[in-house]
């Protein structure tokens, strides 16, 4: 479903680039878990996918199509097939939740009726039945995740990239996130998610691609979220900050552990 | 439902940015009036044109009672000298440039002059031996008024011989002058319009960057995404056209066809029908302002 081929990505000629050379093939149905520390490459590799940025060198292939090659009036219909989750939400204040997931089907032409039976349908799913005319500010951030997501399933795109969605949330509110994207991955839905979550990864034991330097330094099926010894009894803030502060650790310790 | 969605989304641009949008309206409604009022002036010149050009004549003052020229110091005109001009006149030399001629007594230069101002007080104060008897000639074309003048200036019995079209082309340079004026006034403006226009697109974009990002990433199509900043500043800068076009309708409709046409009674001023020939002129100008100005805009701060 997203094949990269040998994937460079320069931003600044001086700097090393924030992709290197990355091979790596996602397959239609998969759930993979996109971790490494900041600036390690993941939301390079989320942009890449959505043509949001173009590749230096190397190919990027999404459900079949090489990225590079779709004319930027085409762009619209590669997006339609790939919904986006972000850490901040990104929801509409001045709408309600109703309007906020039928947004994303206005804006593609669809009629009234489809998104007058698909909307609510879809909230279900997430878990929001009876809250169509919250607004977000009246929700919490596992809700207000929740209608995200919805927005970004509603139009049935074929992968869903988060770019952290539990970043923002306590660890129950998170496993429910979770909860939600692998009920949309069992339906068949392609799901890549960049997190700094271990507790999650830990717990879903799905396929983990890490990225150190813009380099793949492991790509494991059923994985943990990686080598370090877990934090027991700390608060997942101090976690973060530790995880965080570490991206100058020797490679060699994840290699380790491989 | 997208032209529905697209139409509420330019309702709530143009609401979100009312000063912006009032703005907007305004200097193109000025810039398009000073464009308008050009226009207007080229109109009337034009209906002058076709009204005075068949009218204008050469005309040949004979000498009168007054006269001071240096050729009339024989004194008044005799009938001998209007007879052999008469005869000069008919002769195929000088008939293959006119059309007709016709020679105006005192009496009738009186009449004219009474029906000329009438409304004017000066008629009162004026006697027929103060205005002089002439022959006024229609020339076959009027560029040929050199040869009339040359021929008749050096008559015994001639004070003078005047160009009437040169006194209207004095006019229509004036006019001509000051429809430039009034097209300068407009460039500038007009400048000042799509600056204002792109400032006014830019600050709308940048207020809604929440939503378009959302839109990019639902995959909506660029038409759906630019059209409704596109259109916000074309509806504002139709209404300022509109707006001009109902100005200078009332200007022809008030100020020329009752006011101007009122002082000078045989004067042909356009119509205000004739400045509604303007409006769908200024009405388009002004969209395609607003279309070009925003979509150079857009490309540049709403890229999808």
């Amino acid at each position: 479903m997203i094949r990269f081929e040998n994937v460079t990505k320069v931003y600044d000629q001086t700097a090393r680039p924030a992709l290197d050379a990355v091979n790596l093939e996602i397959d239609r149905g998969e759930f993979a878990f996109l971790v490494g520390a900041s600036g390690s490459g993941k939301s390079t590799f989320l942009r890449l996918v959505l043509k949001e940025d173009r590749a230096s060198s190397g190919a990027v292939y999404v459900a079949g199509q090489n990225v590079a090659k779709i004319s930027s009036w085409r762009v619209p219909r590669l997006r339609r097939g790939i919904g986006v989750v972000f850490q901040d939400f990104r929801l509409l204040p001045q709408k309600n939740v109703f309007a906020n997931v039928a947004f994303a089907m206005q804006v593609i032409g669809r009629s009234r009726s489809v998104i007058r039976d698909t909307v609510p349908e879809v909230l279900k799913t997430v878990g929001l039945e009876g809250k169509e005319h919250r607004m977000p500010h009246e929700l919490s951030g596992g809700e207000q995740q929740r209608v995200a997501i919805a927005r970004a399933v509603v139009n049935r795109p074929g992968i869903l990239l988060a770019d952290e969605p539990t970043g923002n949330l306590d660890p129950t509110t998170s496993m429910g996130i979770m909860g939600i994207l692998d009920k949309i991955n069992q339906n068949g839905t392609t799901v890549v998610m960049a997190t700094h979550d271990d507790d999650i990864v830990n717990e879903m034991r799905k396929r983990v691609v890490e990225l150190k330097n813009g380099v793949v330094i492991r790509d494991e099926a059923k994985a943990l979220y990686t080598s370090m010894i877990p934090v027991v009894g700390q608060s997942r803030r101090l976690k973060d900050a530790s995880g965080r502060e570490t991206p100058d650790e020797a490679p060699g310790e994840s290699g380790a552990q491989r | 439902m997208r032209l529905a969605f697209i139409l509420s989304e330019i309702g709530s641009g143009l609401r979100r940015n009312v000063s912006m949008v009032v703005s907007v309206i305004l200097v193109t409604f000025v810039s398009l009036t000073f464009v308008g009022a050009a226009g207007m002036l080229q109109m009337q010149i034009n209906q002058m044109k076709g009204y005075w050009y068949d009218k204008v004549q050469v005309a040949v003052f004979l000498c009168s009672d007054g006269s001071t020229a240096a050729s009339c110091a024989g004194g008044p005109v005799t009938p001998e000298q209007q007879d052999s001009l008469n005869t000069l006149l008919e002769s195929p030399a000088v008939g293959q440039y006119i059309n007709d001629f016709a020679f105006e007594s005192r009496e009738e230069a009186y009449d004219h002059f009474k029906n000329q101002f009438s409304n004017s007080p000066i008629v009162d104060s004026v006697t027929p031996d103060q205005l002089p008897a002439s022959f006024r000639i229609n020339m076959k074309d009027p560029e040929k008024y050199q040869i009339i003048s040359e021929t008749f200036s050096s008559q015994a019995g001639v004070e003078t011989v005047i160009d009437q079209r040169q006194l209207l082309e004095r006019l229509f340079s004036v006019m001509n002058g000051a429809s430039l004026v009034a097209v300068s006034i407009a460039g500038v403006m007009i400048v000042c319009a799509i600056l204002l226009i792109a400032t006014t697109i830019r600050l709308s974009a940048f207020s809604r960057r929440r939503e378009t990002g959302i839109m990019r990433l639902v995959g909506a199509s660029k038409t759906v995404i630019q059209l409704p900043f596109i259109l916000e500043g074309v509806i504002a800068a139709v209404i300022g056209a509109a707006l001009a076009s109902a100005t200078l309708w009332a200007v022809a409709r008030f100020f020329l066809g009752d006011f101007m046409a009122q002082q000078y009674p045989d004067t042909a001023f356009i119509s205000a029908g004739q400045t509604l020939i303007l409006a769908p002129a200024l009405l388009l100008l002004g969209a395609c302002l607003a279309g070009i100005s925003s979509l150079l805009t857009l490309r540049r701060y709403l890229r999808v």
